[in-house]
């Protein structure tokens, strides 16, 4: 049996880590919900997002969270136009599958040019307050950390206001909901895909300069997030947003528990037979999203 | 007019067949035709996966992990089963299969997305296990697999090379079998629209679940066929999320709806990726290629080279004739007839 | 009267908003049947929980007395009932005639692997395009047609799988004139040869010239049955239509 310590500590980390996991979650949620997108290049653009927070720290000094003034911008952009220019111009009756070939060769194109700008060496940004740590309660939690879940908390935060305060939101919902609808309601539709998929992407942006405080990044590093990430939306329920914030705590705990018995290698299995379970017993996830039955 | 194109296909297909059969002895060298080996390798891989991708619409970015599952399947019934080659190769395959099964299940419940989530998964899933439970898969350290021949090594590729030719086309020929059956006609009905298909009475799950298994018993037949040949198995290569994209990279170029679709994919796909392998070893520009290529052939050419191609034909085709659209029913009866008569004989 | 298609209270709610409100609904064997209604008032959804599409969240559908609640939409159909849909459904990248073909049921899997195109088969198929007058087409795509060829179309499938029972969500819907005194011609025509059908219809010339039996809609649930002439005078189909 784990001591008391080691087990408070695994649950802390597993509630970090469950954080970081559900801001990804919640933009890959966001494009189902939206365009009904399975966005696999998500975790590429997670790293991408790494990659510059490391090499502006690199070659000027810049700490990675001031790099998010200018990638999440970017990355907004980037996600609108990704909308706009691309998913738009595939045929409406094969977009689920089309648009997972597409966003899948995105991830290959930016996992590639990673490959050859930075070659595939593991990088990692060295920090001043890198090693610091702070101890709660006898566990010890480097500060780098819960900088990363700061960041997830207030992102996530910003988000749900953003969702359910502002007219934007509504337009957004409206859109998720009932796209027909909402285009009779005067909403354009079109256009607020295009802000939504931004948003989603910019959620990269954050996450990505979160995981590259602590975390060694190389080019094919998104496959591992990707699988997880998916994993979580569908015990999410596909298309919703908070089913997918609580399984991707639920099983980031899990996972962060699972390392104490099996290793950090076998506890990663967790997400797969979690998915796998779900699609078997209960297909349209446990929070249920509306959408989820039909996928 | 429809005899004449009718007779271009057939003089294509023999054309395609020829080439294929005379390769080894025109090939100069061992290296050469061990890419024809590889080639045909993909050349049956994709056309499994067209099983799947071509009939029923849903797209499997996973197959090359049921690959890596028949190759070790076969490896290990080889080298720690002491089985004999050709019966591992087929125990393999069929409890990859049985496998297809469960995986099936679940994936196939619900519409696309999942199952794509799903065929990812099963890559990361399996290359995880592989990688990690080194004391039955060797790990990283990789898998020797004993040779079923004892021959020189042209002559080794030589063999493997015409067994690569009879296991394409009896995928081929089973492919064509389900494309003119009625079960094939349900499976395509999915494609073109599920919930109608289910509403006319087609028990869609099933369909689905049936052909994925088929899919998956060819698709590890041939995985199972290249550890024989190969020798040396290693979990990053097979269970490697490329080889699943070059595949779909293939079936879609040449044309998922097409018989020869997948095959004429993988001699273009396949050769350019030797070639390029060759000429400038592996680098990270493989992948920006192969994305990029994936994704102008989704936005610009969904339907792949063939029907392009066809299309073409077809309108040098209609400068002559006036309309090839409206043909009558009682033509189109014995046109079908006619057909369906020379198919029993 | 005897009855076919039968529903007790049933119930169906997406998210907070209820499309069906306790519905109990009788459908009169060898009959043309209508079911109207205002926009929203859960025609679609009750089709839908009929025909297995969506499960409802609690009640009973009985056909022939046996309950098919909830059973898959597939099975639904085997038992004797076609249905067409809303907007008007063909498998796109198919002939017509390989979209009539597809609705033959196959029995079981050694009956699939044989030839789609059997004689007996594309003749049966054939003559209903025929019947429908769309024969000329039979080698044509259906995403070439024209909306009201595709509607004929789906039609000629659904019959080509023998139903009992036909359900029509919305046949006029975007068809012109002449077609619609076709269809509605070609409705009595197969009901006269013993075809039950349950039509949901916006048009009410056409529901009042070839229904039997009209059921009203309003808020998911029946508020009125009967012949034409009686719902036609009927205060409460009135109020609901105009609001009153």
């Amino acid at each position: 049996m784990p001591s008391g310590a080691l087990l408070f500590q695994s649950v802390l980390l597993g509630l970090l880590l469950g954080g970081l996991y559900a801001l990804l979650a919640s933009g890959l949620t966001l494009y189902f919900g939206i365009m009904r997108v399975v966005m696999i290049a998500h975790s590429a653009f997670l790293i991408l997002a790494a990659y510059l927070a490391w090499w502006l720290h690199d070659q000027a000094g810049i700490d990675p969270l001031l790099s998010m003034i200018g990638t999440v911008p970017l990355f907004f952009l980037a996600g609108v136009g990704l909308q706009r220019a691309l998913l738009t111009r595939l045929r409406p009756a094969t977009l689920t599958m089309m648009s997972v070939l597409l966003t899948f060769a995105i991830a290959l194109l930016i996992e590639g040019l990673l490959g050859y700008a930075f070659s595939g060496t593991q990088r990692r940004i060295n920090l001043g307050y890198g090693s610091a740590s702070l101890e709660v309660l006898g566990a010890r939690v480097a500060v780098v950390k819960l900088i990363a879940f700061g960041l997830a908390v207030v992102a996530l935060t910003t988000l749900y206001l953003l969702m359910k305060k502002t007219r934007f939101g509504w337009a957004l919902r409206a859109t998720i909901q009932h796209r027909d609808a909402a285009r009779l309601l005067g909403i354009d539709t079109d256009r607020v895909a295009g802000f939504g998929f931004g948003i989603g992407l910019a959620t990269a942006a954050v996450g990505g300069t979160a995981l590259s405080l602590d975390t060694t990044i190389y080019p094919s590093l998104h496959w591992h997030w990707i699988g997880p990430l998916m994993a979580i939306i569908v015990v999410g329920g596909l298309g919703s947003v908070p089913g997918a914030a609580i399984a991707a705590l639920v099983l980031g705990m899990a996972q962060s528990l699972l390392q104490i018995p099996m290793g950090t290698t076998w506890a990663q299995t967790v997400f797969y037979v979690a998915l796998f379970a779900t699609l078997a017993f209960r297909p349209q996830g446990f929070f249920g999203g509306r959408l989820a039955q039909r996928f | 007019m429809l005899n004449a194109s009718r007779a271009l296909k057939a003089g294509a297909i023999l054309l395609l067949a020829a080439g294929i059969l005379a390769f080894p002895s025109l090939a100069p060298n061992p290296y050469i035709l061990s890419v024809g080996v590889l080639v045909l390798n993909y050349a049956a891989l994709s056309t499994s996966w067209n099983f799947v991708g071509g009939f029923t619409g849903y797209i499997s970015l996973g197959h090359g992990a049921l690959a890596g599952l028949g190759a070790y399947g076969t490896g290990l019934l080889v080298a720690k089963g002491g089985l004999p080659p050709f019966l591992a190769l087929f125990a393999g395959a069929t409890l990859v299969a049985a496998l297809a099964v469960p995986i099936g299940f679940a994936a196939l419940r619900v519409r696309g997305a999942s199952f794509v989530i799903v065929s990812i998964s099963l890559v990361l899933i399996l290359l995880l296990i592989f990688q990690s439970w080194a004391s039955v898969t060797g790990g990283s350290r990789g898998l020797v697999v004993p040779r079923p021949f004892d021959l020189s090594r042209p002559e080794h590729h030589r063999v493997f090379y015409y067994l690569f030719a009879g296991l394409l086309a009896l995928a081929l020929l089973v492919w064509w079998l389900i494309d003119r059956s009625r079960f094939g006609l349900g499976l395509k009905s999915i494609r073109e629209d599920e919930d109608k298909a289910e509403a006319l009475g087609t028990a869609t799950y099933a369909y689905k679940l049936i052909v994925f298994v088929v899919s998956a018993f060819f698709t590890a037949l041939t995985g199972g066929l290249y550890a024989l040949w190969f020798g040396d198995l290693d979990p990053v290569f097979q269970f490697s999320i490329l080889t699943g994209s070059y595949l779909v990279l293939m079936a879609l170029l040449g044309g998922v709806r097409q018989l020869f679709g997948p095959v004429v994919g993988a001699i273009i796909v396949g050769t350019a990726l030797e070639y390029f392998k060759g000429a400038y070893g592996d680098t990270p520009l493989h992948l920006v290629a192969t994305g990029l290529l994936l994704a102008l052939v989704v936005l610009f050419m969904p339907d792949g080279v063939l029907p392009a191609v066809a299309d073409l034909f077809k309108r040098f085709d209609r400068t002559q004739s006036s309309s090839i659209r409206e043909v009558t029913a009682s033509e189109l009866r014995d046109e079908r007839l006619k057909k369906a008569e020379g198919a029993a004989r | 009267m005897t009855s076919t298609l039968a529903t007790t209270d049933l119930r169906k709610a997406f998210g907070g908003v209820t499309a069906l409100d306790g519905a109990t609904v009788e459908f009169q064997h060898g009959k043309v049947n209508a079911l109207i209604g205002p926009n929203g008032s859960g025609k679609t959804t009750f089709f839908n929980c009929v025909t297995g599409m969506i499960k409802p969240d609690s009640g009973t559908v009985t056909y022939d007395g046996r309950d098919i609640t909830g059973k898959a939409p597939h099975t639904i159909a085997r038992h004797g009932m076609g249905r067409t849909f809303q907007l008007c459904r063909t498998f796109p990248r198919m002939t017509a005639l390989e979209n009539v073909l597809a609705a033959v049921p196959v029995g079981g899997l050694l009956a699939g692997l044989r030839g789609a195109k059997r004689r007996s088969e594309i003749d049966r198929a054939i003559s209903w395009l025929t019947r429908l007058g769309i024969e000329h087409l039979a080698g044509s795509e259906a995403r070439d047609m024209s909306w009201g060829q595709q509607k004929l179309l789906e039609l000629a499938g659904v019959l080509m799988s023998e139903p009992e029972t036909v359900l029509l969500d919305e046949p006029a819907g975007g068809v012109n004139p002449a077609l619609l005194d076709r269809i509605g011609l070609l409705v009595r025509e197969l009901n006269a040869e013993g075809r039950t059908f349950v039509i949901v219809e916006h048009n009410m010339d056409l529901v009042m010239s070839i229904s039997d039996h009209i059921v009203v809609f309003d808020r998911g649930r029946p508020i009125a049955s009967g012949p034409p002439s009686v719902i036609r005078t009927d205060e409460k189909v009135l109020g609901a239509y105009l609001g009153v």
